[in-house]
This record gives C-alpha cells, sequence and structure tokens, in this order.
C-alpha cells in the first residue's frame, strides 16, 4: 500500500465529489454501529444486574436423624475442604423451628399439636461465585450426598437455570445482532466502495494506461473505506452518549428505577476504531473481487 | 526498441493483425499508417500492452510481451508515453493535474513534479493554460496537453495514435514539430495517421497496414 499525500487528496476529492452516495453510507454505517452499542448496552447491564445474584444463593444439606455432634463436625470439615464452598453455617433443628415460627409467626396453628420437633439438622453451603453453575452444583450435590450423615440436599434448581438461560440467552441475541449488523455494515462499504470504482472507471483505466500500479489505485479506495467507516463509528459514538446523557438521565429523574442502569463509557470509546475496521475490510473486499 | 515477429490478434471472429513482423530502433521516429479499421490502434494497444497477442512475440523496451507479469505492466507502461486518440484526459482536473498525473503515478516528489510539468508545458506553448479545465480548451490545446503528459516524464517510446485527427493543418504542424524535437532528443516515436501529409517526404520508416495485414515497410 502506498499511503501518499496525494493518495489522502485524490480520496478526499473522491469524497467531496460523490458526497450524497458518501453520507447515506456513513449514517447506514452509523445507525448500524448505534444498534450494535444498545444491544452492547442492554447485555452489559443484564449481566450487571444478575452478576450478584449467586452470591445469595446457596445449598440446604439435610442431616441424618438424631446425627452426633462429631459427626457433624466431620461432615462440616468435608464440606470446608470442597474448593466449590465459600461457608458452611450448621443449622440445629431447634434454630430451624424458630427461624420457622417466625415466618409463620400468622399461621401458628400448624404448630399445634406437634409434640416434638420434626424438623432434621442441617447445614447451609455458601458457594464461590465462580461456582455456581447449573452442571458445577448438581455435581457438588451429589457428591455431598455421599457423604456419611448427609440424608437430603435442596437447592433453587429452577433459579440457576433461568439464570442460566437469561445470561445464554442475552448473549447470544447480542452475539448474533452483532454478527449479522457488522456483516451489514461490511456490505454496505462494499457497495459503497464498489460503485465509486465503476463511477471512476474511467480515471482508472487512465491511471492504470500511465503505469499506475494496482496500489495506487486501490490505496485511496481503502482510505475512503477508512474514513466511511470512522465517520459512522464517530456519529454512532455521539448517539450512543447522547442516548444515554439526554435521554435516560432525563427519564431517570421522573423514573428512578432508570438509576440502576450503568453506562460503560470506556467500552463504547472503541466504536470509531470498529468503524474503522469494517470500513477497511469492506473496501479490501471490494477492491479484491474487481478486476483490473 | 520495438520488435514484432510474427503477431497475429483475434477480436472473437475477427483477425485484427495477422503475422505482423517489423522492428524499430532505438531514437527512430517511424510511421503506422493505412485505412480505418486496418490496425494501426491495436497494433499501439499491444505495444503498450493493452492487450496482448494471441500469436507471436512482441518485445519493447527490453520487456519482452511472453515473459511479462501482470504486476510488472505498469513498469513497462512507464517507459512509453501514449498520445490516446480520444486524449484520455481527466476533466475533473486542470491542465497541471493532468500532465502531472504521469509523475505522480511515479511517486516523483512535488518540487520535481512542479518543474517538470511547467517546462513540459512552456515547450507545448501551454504554460499559460495551466490552471484551466480541458473542456474549456480548443481541440489543439488538448492534444498539446496529451503530448506533454506523454512525454513529461522522458520515456523512452512515444506513441501516437492519429495525433493530428481533429486538427486545422497549422496546429497538426506544430504538433508534428513538437515530435520532431522530442525524437532530436532520442525518443523512438511511432505514430498512427491515415493522413499521407505527415511522412510523405519525410524519410522516416513508414509501415503500411491494410485488413490487419503489414503490406509494406517503406521508407516515407
Amino acid at each position: 500500500m502506498t499511503l501518499t499525500p496525494y493518495a489522502f487528496k485524490l480520496a478526499l476529492q473522491s469524497m467531496f465529489r460523490e458526497r450524497w452516495i458518501n453520507l447515506l453510507s456513513v449514517l447506514t454505517i452509523a445507525s448500524g454501529l448505534l444498534i450494535i452499542s444498545l444491544a452492547l448496552f442492554l447485555v452489559y447491564n443484564v449481566d450487571a444486574a444478575t452478576k450478584n445474584l449467586p452470591e445469595k444463593f446457596s445449598l440446604i444439606l439435610y442431616l441424618d436423624r438424631g446425627i452426633q455432634k462429631e459427626r457433624v463436625d466431620a461432615v462440616i470439615g468435608a464440606l470446608r475442604k470442597n474448593s466449590a464452598v465459600s461457608a458452611v453455617r450448621y443449622i440445629s433443628k431447634d434454630e430451624a423451628m424458630r427461624e420457622l415460627k417466625t415466618v409463620l409467626k400468622n399461621s401458628s396453628y400448624v404448630f399445634e399439636g406437634l409434640d416434638e420437633n420434626p424438623l432434621p439438622d442441617a447445614l447451609e453451603l455458601k458457594l464461590k461465585k465462580e461456582s455456581v453453575g447449573q452442571e458445577s452444583v448438581k455435581r457438588l450435590a451429589d457428591d455431598v450426598l455421599k457423604i456419611k450423615g448427609v440424608k437430603e440436599v435442596d437447592y433453587a434448581e429452577k433459579f440457576l437455570s433461568t439464570l442460566n438461560n437469561l445470561r445464554v440467552g442475552m448473549k447470544t441475541i447480542g452475539l448474533i445482532l452483532i454478527i449479522s449488523l457488522a456483516t451489514g455494515i461490511i456490505f454496505v462499504c462494499y457497495s459503497t466502495v464498489k460503485i465509486l470504482f465503476y463511477r471512476r472507471n474511467e480515471e482508472i483505466e487512465t491511471f492504470k494506461l500511465l503505469g499506475a500500479t494496482k496500489w495506487f489505485i486501490r490505496t485511496p479506495f481503502l482510505i475512503e473505506g477508512a474514513v466511511i467507516g470512522t465517520s459512522g463509528g464517530i456519529i454512532s459514538l455521539v448517539g450512543i452518549f447522547a442516548f444515554y446523557y439526554v435521554v435516560l438521565l432525563r427519564l431517570s429523574v421522573s423514573m428512578p428505577i432508570f438509576k440502576i442502569i450503568l453506562f460503560p463509557a470506556e467500552m463504547f470509546l472503541v466504536l470509531p476504531f470498529v468503524g474503522l475496521f469494517l470500513g477497511v475490510t469492506g473496501a479490501a473486499i471490494a477492491l479484491g473481487r474487481l478486476k483490473y | 526498441m520495438i520488435q514484432f515477429n510474427g503477431v497475429t490478434k483475434d477480436y472473437d471472429n475477427l483477425t485484427a493483425l495477422r503475422d505482423i513482423s517489423f522492428s524499430i530502433e532505438k531514437g527512430e521516429m517511424a510511421f503506422v499508417t493505412g485505412p480505418s479499421g486496418s490496425g494501426k490502434t491495436t497494433l499501439l494497444k499491444l505495444i503498450y500492452f493493452a492487450e496482448k497477442p494471441d500469436k507471436g512475440t512482441i518485445s519493447v523496451a527490453g520487456w519482452d510481451a511472453e515473459q511479462l507479469k501482470e504486476s510488472s505492466i505498469p513498469y513497462l507502461r512507464r517507459n512509453i508515453g501514449v498520445v490516446f486518440q480520444d486524449f484520455r484526459l481527466l476533466q475533473n482536473k486542470n491542465v497541471f493535474e493532468n500532465v502531472a498525473m504521469a509523475l505522480r503515478i511515479r511517486g516523483i516528489s512535488e518540487k520535481e513534479i512542479k518543474a517538470k510539468v511547467y517546462d513540459t508545458l512552456k515547450a507545448v506553448n501551454l504554460r499559460h493554460k495551466a490552471d484551466i479545465y480541458p473542456r474549456r480548451l480548443s481541440g489543439g490545446e488538448q492534444q498539446r496537453v496529451v503530448i506533454s503528459r506523454a512525454i513529461v516524464a522522458e520515456p523512452a517510446v512515444v506513441l501516437a495514435d492519429e495525433p493530428t485527427g481533429n486538427l486545422d493543418p497549422d496546429t497538426a504542424e506544430g504538433v508534428m514539430k513538437t515530435f520532431k524535437e522530442i525524437n532530436a532528443k532520442g525518443t523512438t516515436i511511432l505514430i498512427a495517421t491515415h493522413n499521407r501529409e505527415l511522412y510523405r517526404n519525410s524519410g522516416r520508416k513508414v509501415i503500411r497496414l491494410d485488413m490487419g495485414t503489414l503490406v509494406a515497410e517503406e521508407v516515407g
């Protein structure tokens, strides 16, 4: 590639001459990148909102009836050695009954006629954040059931699968949207450069006859693709910042729910570079497919 | 400098040139003549590799057509200045820029471009029209701009396709005078024309074509 000042001059002249085609392409790219940014913004916020949910997750291990204190200590010791476990809390059957009575204080009649406490002793396991996954929790539950003294394991299976589905679903939709729009943007740049090339066909033919190399002819088009893509990126960057600072922040005054929204500004600063990359890629594909 | 050996060129079922052989020495000024459709333009196109021969071999300024890679064609063309029949001037660039283009593609510095372009325009008496766009020039002036563009980089060979085709006799004489001056500096020149007045009593080599066949190689 020959990035001479003259290549930039030719690119700028072409951009000015074909300003309407270029403007249309820039706006199309900006719209595409803005939709990608909004999708990322949404995925980021869903991810942030669900990130702390695993800390609230726990497993309840019901122990054998009449289990000895030494056995309970042995079970706790075994559990603490497990790398997925962050904390173990012993809940005696009396403590469990007290908690149950607090919860059901308005329905105390359910306890009438109970001569003895029917609840078993239990252990509450808190897990490390990275260990809270559908498969890993199921594996852990199977493992702890093998420990002598543990009779039953209970955990919110549905919560885990919903959390998992939400995250996977959002990421998949986001990914599909990003890939299809990025492909669309490349196609816009590809088509623009191809149109510009054909419109300057006669000029290019003359360049060739005068002894211009392929790169002398191609470089201004690559520069044009780069400028179109970068401009689209800058406009989408302005758009996403305007969306947050002008729309969402103002809305949050009347609707406080919007205050929980996080704005990853630094993530969006790469938009002009993404535009640059997509613009040059589209232009390069167009030039690679042209026979001249 | 230019050598054709048994060159044939076909366009679909039409033979444009058949079994053409001739040679032009370094520093020579020669003419290709013949009626319209005799193959003059095709012969020039084969020299600057805008077309490839179907048979035979061509050698220009030491470059052999058979062994020439696609990527080397631009470098060969830099040894050849072409005065196109249809001018091929860039309408969106002024006279200076049109002439300078031949130097820009060679990556020459702006300072050198300025000096060479103004010198060349002065030589063809167009220095005062440097900022004018081609559509505002007369046919003769446009022809001289094309000649300037062809010679500004001092190529080894200059090809001219009907350079006086649309010009009045006085302007045509001026253009031919320019070619003779360039030739006097050692540049090989080949002019395609059907105007006999250009080569009559010139003492130059004349290659006569008819229906794509070389019918005579004589001195004009």
